[in-house]
């Protein structure tokens, strides 16, 4: 119950003693109350104190009158009706909303919290019938669901693990308080005041700063009291298209792990770093070119390092260790010929890579200790029959490399993961794989031996 | 040997922990509650906190003083005072019966 509505209800409660009970205690009974922080429990004992003191001679006035009782009977049915009526409703509407939303894509977002005790999934886009679920993982091998409301991707969760940002249903970027996880409260909704859609969402790793970024722009938002966001900062970061004149999609946004820097892959062939240390004068210092290739996931080492999987699935390494000049130090466009299909077949070592096949889903990630770097590679299997209904299965391909300080790869190794399910994550472990179902509200974790 | 405190029935939980509480003073209602979760870690919620203070009241156990503003203060009457000293010889017995026969029984 929320604490605003466990106060009325108790003062409301209050007014519902006998007269004699009301003359006698009211006024300090509700004086305990304005010091008192009510929860479910004192509205549930003040409606014990009603019935009983009620049922008490002692605060009966004179016996009621035939007539009296008849009024007072009619009365009681009426207002019972109405009781039931609205906490069936309200009843339902809790119902609905935990256990009957769907979402429409699948698992798209997936976020872990500290110590990867809890997970946040995230189903479908904005929409109405689209939800993120909160689950306890604690025990990986056992995950329980503590909850569900409404949102979708993006969904991103603070590194306290105590708010999670996800669109609203209108694809505005709202925060939602899961400090207590069962009961998640939407606290704030943000202005959506960039051109839709919402394609990312990050929090600082201080959790104090929160992106959000649109097709167009990168809006930073000071969230240490998330429940008055306040705009700090606003970065250009135009999506353009690609050389085919097709659409893309931009891809992804990521904060370095002391917070000074942010960077972006816009959907370009570029991936722009900003130097966000002072969020109201962030400045671009970088725009890093990936080899006419679009860059579809980032992740910063806690050692200066960015690195970033392309669309062909070219896994590049950037420096960041010379401030004023980021640079490029490792492309590895090799990778995919060793990522298995589903079939369990290798891609021929002199066919192309990808075009003309269908691409792959991936993750990227730094260990901790930014000693390693892993790659996870899922591909899926292509619909011969393009029946919908069967089961399409995928193979996740996990690379792993040793990282050297100048961002050089080495002693790579390869595991491998049947799954029915595309759309991997690397939890913050740098090693933990949570593949999302594509067309059901599943998570599959998976760390390689 | 139970004297008074029988009568209370199911109520008497909140009611000792409120007698308690008074002993070494009058206190007003929050007060009363937040010194009885100090001592025995109860959180009283205030329906029960009154539920039993009116009945305490009513049998003359306790006694209200003066309101300060919405404040009423209660202390401990003389009669309230010889219920809780009997029944807190009650529960020593029981204490001392439990430990003894729990001491047997576990081979302490």
């Amino acid at each position: 119950m929320q604490p605003g509505l466990a106060d009325r209800l108790s003062r409301a409660l209050v007014g519902c003693h006998p007269r004699r009970w009301r003359e006698r205690y009211r006024e300090e009974m509700l004086d305990v109350l304005d010091q008192h922080h009510p929860t479910a429990r004192t509205v549930a004992s003040l409606a014990v104190s009603v019935l009983s003191t009620h049922a008490d001679p002692a605060y009966r006035t004179a016996g009621p009158s035939r007539s009296q009782l008849r009024r007072a009977a009619s009365w009681a049915a009426a207002i019972t009706a109405v009781l039931a009526m609205v906490s069936g409703c309200l009843g339902y509407a809790a119902w609905s909303e935990r256990w009957q939303l769907s979402g429409a894509g699948g698992v798209g977002a997936v976020a872990f919290g500290p110590g990867q005790r809890l997970l946040v999934t995230g189903v479908g886009g904005p929409g109405q019938n689209n939800m993120v679920t909160v689950w306890d993982i604690a025990d990986p091998a056992r995950p329980r669901q503590l909850s569900a409301f409404r949102g979708g991707q993006p969904t991103a969760l603070s590194p306290d693990g105590l708010l999670v940002a996800t669109p609203a249903p209108n694809g505005e970027p709202a925060l939602w308080n899961i400090a207590n996880p069962r009961q998640p409260v939407r606290i704030a909704v943000m202005p959506a005041l960039g051109h839709q859609p919402l394609w990312g969402e990050a929090f600082s790793p201080d959790g104090q700063i929160f992106a959000a970024a649109y097709l167009d722009q990168i809006f930073l938002w000071d969230v240490a009291n998330p429940a008055q966001p306040r705009l700090l900062g606003t970065l250009a970061a135009p999506a353009t298209q690609a050389n085919d004149g097709a659409s893309i999609d931009p891809q992804d946004i990521a904060f370095s792990p002391d917070g000074r820097f942010l960077a972006s892959a816009t959907g370009t062939d570029h991936v722009t770093v900003w130097n966000v240390t002072d969020p109201a004068r962030a400045a671009r210092i970088a725009t890093l070119a990936s080899s006419r290739d679009i860059v579809q996931t980032l992740a910063f080492s806690s050692g200066n390092l960015l690195a970033g999987v392309t669309y062909y699935g070219t896994v590049l390494v950037f420096s960041l260790a010379d401030r004023g000049r980021p640079a490029l130090t490792t492309t590895i466009s090799t990778i995919m010929p060793h990522a298995l299909y589903p079939d369990g077949l290798l891609q021929h070592p002199d066919a192309p890579p990808c075009p003309p096949c269908s691409p792959a889903a991936y993750a990227v990630a730094f260990t901790p200790d930014g000693h390693t770097l892993t790659v996870v590679v899922d591909r899926e299997e292509s619909s011969v029959s393009g029946d919908p209904a069967v089961t399409i299965w995928s193979r996740d391909t996990i690379f792993t490399w040793n990282v050297a300080s100048s961002g050089a790869l080495s002693g790579l190794t390869t595991a491998f993961r049947k799954v029915k399910d595309d759309q991997p994550t690397l939890a913050p472990d740098g090693r933990t794989v949570a593949d999302g179902s594509p067309d059901s509200n599943a998570v599959y974790l998976w760390t390689p031996p | 040997m139970h004297g008074k405190f029988d009568e209370l029935g199911r109520f008497a939980d909140p009611s000792l922990l409120i007698l308690t509480s008074l002993a070494d003073g009058p206190k007003h209602g929050y007060a009363i509650m937040t010194d009885v979760a100090a001592f025995s870690g109860v959180n009283m919620e205030p329906g029960t906190l009154y539920g039993a203070l009116s009945r305490l009241e009513r049998r003359g156990w306790v006694r209200p003083l003066a309101s300060e503003e919405r404040r009423r203060p209660y202390e401990i009457t003389a009669a309230g005072q010889e219920v809780l000293a009997e029944q807190v010889k009650t529960m020593q017995q029981i204490v001392q019966v439990a430990r003894l026969r729990t001491a047997m029984a576990w081979g302490v």
